[in-house]
C-alpha cells in the first residue's frame, strides 16, 4: 500500500540523514557573537565546499551546556566556562576581543572619569553626579540581570569585583538598555563599544582611565574594559572527522587574514591587541 | 450583531436532547439503519483513533510541562542526580526577601510580592474600568457603536504583549519621568501596572459585555417600568444579576495579567532587591516608593535569567521552582474560574 512505501521512505530519510550530513559543524550560544561566526562560517564553506557550518542563537549559557553535553560542535560564549564546565574536558580558543564602553545619558556633564570614580558610581557610593564633576543630577545605574556576561565582565573589570548598587535598573538586552539610557535623564551604563558607534548622538560615551577604545589603548593595558569572546570545543565528546574540520575553522578564524578585516568591521578587535597582557578576563 | 455563544464558559444548564439509554442503546449500535461499506468503516475506526491521539496528546502535554518544571524545580531542595550544585530549605526560598545568586542567597518572596502586586494594581484599575466600559457597549450605546467597540476590543486583544512593551519603554516611561518625577526613572509597578491593564481590560470588557447581553430584557425593562432611572436599573438590578459572570471575567483577566512577562519586562525595572531598596530610600511618600521603585516579578525574572544559566545549578533549580509556581497559580485561578461558573449555573 501506498503510505506503507511513505513510511519505509520517511524511515530510510531518517536513517540516512545523520550519515548524509557527517562533515556538519554545529555552532551554538552568544547571541553577540552570532553575526561574526555566521560571517566567518560563509567564507569558509565557500573556501571549503562540502562543509556544513550551522550556526544558531540561545545564549553564552545555552553554549557552554551544549557543547559540554555533546549538544553542538562549537559552543561560542562572551564568559569563561565554569569550574565545572571547564572539569568536562573542553577546550577553550579566545576568538576574538569585545571590547565595550561606559555610556551615559548626554545631559550629565561628565565625559571621563578615572578608575577610581566609575567603581564608585556603581557600587553606589556615588549618588549624584556633580560628586564626579558633573550637574546636579541623581544617578541612575543601568545594568542587565545577574546571569549576563556583559554584567560578569562589568563586575571584573569597572567594579574590581565588588557588589553593584542594589539601586539599578535592569534591562534584558544591550539594545533595551542603550535606549533606557537614551531617554532616562542621569542614567548611566556599560556596553558593547559597537552600540556606541551606532548610537547617533542619543546617548555619549565617558572615556575611561582617560582613555578610550583604540588599539594602542587596549594593547597597553590602559584601556581595561574588554573581555574574549570565546569558542569552546569538547573534543571526548565529538567525532574526530568532525572536531578536524572544527578546529580547521577555529584555525580560519583565528587568521591574519579574517582577524584584519571581517573581525574589525563587526566592531571587535583582533585576538592579537592583547597578546602582550597577561590578564585573565 | 448576533450573540455568539461562548462554549467554554456558557455550558448550557440541560440538554434537550433525548439520548437513547440502557437496552435501547445498545439494540441500536448492534444493529444499524444501515451498512457502511468497508472502506467507510475503517476510516471511521482510524478517524476515532486520531481524535482520541489528539485528545490524549493535550493530556499529556500538560501533564509532561508538569512533570518537567517539578522534576527540574525540586531539585533545589532534594539532592538529585543532575545537580551539580548546593540544595536549599524551602525557607530560605519561599520566605527570604534576600535574591543574591552569586551569594548563594534565593529568597523569592520579592517575585512572589511582586507578580502580586503588579497584577492586583492592574485588576484595580481594568476591572472598573472594563465593567463600566462593558455597560456602555451593552446597554448605552447605539448599534452601529456597539459593533465598532466591539471589534476595537477584538483588535486589542490580538496585539502582541511586546508592542505594548515598547510602548511602555519609549513614550511612557520617559515621558512620566519627565513630567511628574522631574529626574527619577519612572520604572516600576505605577507604569506595568498600568500597560498591564491595558491588556487586560479588552479580555475583561468582552466578557462583561455577553455578561450583560446575556441577562433577560425583562430584568432592565420591569425595574424601569417600576419608575427607577437608567442608573438606579444598572447598578442595582443589572450589575448585582450578572456579579458572578463579572467576577469569572474578572478572573479571566487576572490569569491573563499573572502570566504575562514581556511587556512589564521591558518597563519594570528588574530589580530583585526591590524590597531592600525600598526600604532604605527615604527620598519619597512611602506610595510613591512603592509604586516608582524599579521592581520584579516571577515572569521578568525567568524571562531574563533563564536562558543564560547553567543546568542543573541551584540558581537554575530555582528557576525552574518560580516557573512551577507560576504555573499552578495559573492553574488554581483557572480552578476558580471553573467553579465559578458552576456557582452561577446551579
Amino acid at each position: 500500500m501506498t503510505s506503507r512505501s511513505l513510511i519505509r521512505t520517511a524511515l530510510t530519510v531518517l536513517l540516512l540523514a545523520p550519515a548524509a550530513f557527517a562533515q556538519t559543524v554545529t555552532v551554538m550560544g552568544s547571541t553577540a557573537l552570532g553575526p561574526l561566526v555566521k560571517q566567518a562560517a560563509e567564507d569558509y564553506m565557500k573556501s571549503h565546499p562540502g562543509v556544513q557550518i550551522a550556526v544558531s542563537g540561545g545564549g553564552s549559557m545555552t553554549g557552554l551546556n551544549q557543547v559540554v553535553s555533546g549538544g553542538c560542535t562549537i559552543g561560542i560564549s562572551d564568559v569563561y566556562a565554569t569550574p565545572d564546565q571547564d572539569k568536562s574536558g573542553i577546550r577553550n580558543y579566545n576568538v576574538v576581543i569585545e571590547p565595550f564602553t561606559l555610556i551615559a545619558h548626554p545631559g550629565v556633564g561628565v565625559t571621563s572619569l578615572n578608575p577610581q570614580q566609575a567603581e564608585d558610581i556603581f557600587t553606589g557610593k556615588v549618588t549624584n553626579w556633580k560628586e564626579v564633576g558633573g550637574k546636579d543630577q541623581k544617578v541612575v545605574r543601568v545594568n542587565r540581570p545577574t546571569s549576563s556576561g556583559t554584567r560578569a565582565v562589568q563586575q571584573m573589570t569597572v567594579l574590581h569585583g565588588k557588589a553593584f548598587s542594589n539601586n539599578q535598573l535592569i534591562q534584558d538586552s544591550s539594545g533595551a538598555v542603550a535606549n533606557t539610557v537614551a531617554t532616562t535623564q542621569g542614567a548611566v551604563s556599560f556596553i558593547e563599544l559597537d552600540f556606541l558607534n551606532r548610537s547617533n548622538g542619543r546617548f555619549a560615551g565617558i572615556a575611561y582611565n582617560g582613555a578610550s577604545c583604540t588599539k594602542a589603548d587596549v594593547s597597553s593595558g590602559k584601556y581595561p574594559l574588554f573581555s574574549f569572546g570565546h569558542a569552546y570545543t569538547h573534543p571526548g565528546k565529538t567525532d574526530p572527522k568532525v572536531l578536524k574540520v572544527a578546529e580547521d575553522f577555529l584555525a580560519y578564524m583565528l587568521s591574519p587574514k579574517f582577524q584584519d578585516t571581517t573581525v574589525l568591521k563587526a566592531g571587535y578587535m583582533p585576538v592579537a591587541y592583547a597578546k602582550s597582557l597577561k590578564t585573565k578576563l | 450583531m448576533p450573540h455568539a455563544p461562548d462554549t467554554l464558559l456558557d455550558l448550557p444548564s440541560s440538554t434537550t436532547q433525548t439520548v437513547p439509554e440502557g437496552p435501547a442503546l445498545e439494540a441500536a449500535s448492534r444493529e444499524p439503519a444501515f451498512r457502511h461499506s468497508r472502506a467507510q468503516r475503517l476510516a471511521d475506526r482510524w478517524a476515532h483513533l486520531v481524535f482520541l491521539a489528539c485528545g490524549l496528546l493535550v493530556v499529556a502535554l500538560i501533564g509532561g510541562i508538569l512533570y518537567f518544571l517539578a522534576a527540574r524545580g525540586v531539585g533545589a531542595f532534594i539532592p538529585l542526580a543532575g545537580n551539580t550544585d548546593k540544595v536549599l530549605t524551602l525557607r530560605e526560598v519561599f520566605l527570604s526577601t534576600n535574591w543574591d545568586p552569586n551569594a548563594g542567597k534565593f529568597g523569592i518572596l520579592p517575585f512572589i510580592a511582586g507578580s502580586l502586586t503588579v497584577t492586583g494594581l492592574a485588576l484595580l484599575i481594568a476591572a472598573p474600568t472594563g465593567i463600566l466600559a462593558s455597560i456602555f457597549i451593552a446597554k448605552i450605546a447605539p448599534n452601529w457603536m456597539k459593533t465598532l467597540m466591539r471589534q476595537v476590543m477584538d483588535l486589542l486583544v490580538g496585539i502582541p504583549s511586546v508592542v505594548y512593551g515598547i510602548f511602555g519603554l519609549m513614550v511612557v516611561l520617559p515621558w512620566v519621568s519627565g513630567k511628574w518625577l522631574s529626574d527619577s526613572p519612572a520604572a516600576g509597578f505605577a507604569v506595568s501596572a498600568a500597560i498591564l491593564a491595558v491588556m487586560i481590560v479588552p479580555t475583561i470588557v468582552s466578557l462583561a459585555t455577553d455578561a450583560f447581553e446575556s441577562l433577560p430584557l425583562s430584568l432592565d425593562e420591569g425595574s424601569q417600568a417600576l419608575g427607577s432611572t437608567r442608573w438606579q436599573a444598572i447598578w442595582h438590578v443589572l450589575i448585582p444579576a450578572a456579579r458572578a459572570r463579572l467576577l469569572t471575567a474578572t478572573v479571566l483577566g487576572l490569569g491573563r495579567a499573572i502570566g504575562e512577562a514581556m511587556a512589564i519586562q521591558m518597563v519594570i525595572g528588574n530589580n530583585p532587591q526591590w524590597i531592600a531598596l525600598m526600604r532604605q530610600s527615604t527620598d519619597q511618600t512611602p506610595v510613591l516608593r512603592l509604586l516608582f521603585t524599579p521592581a520584579a516579578t516571577l515572569t521578568t525574572e525567568l524571562v531574563q535569567e533563564l536562558p543564560n544559566t547553567a543546568a542543573g545549578s541551584t540558581w537554575n533549580n530555582v528557576l525552574f521552582a518560580m516557573g512551577l509556581l507560576l504555573y499552578l497559580m495559573t492553574m488554581l485561578i483557572i480552578l476558580a474560574t471553573r467553579r465559578l461558573s458552576q456557582r452561577r449555573e446551579a
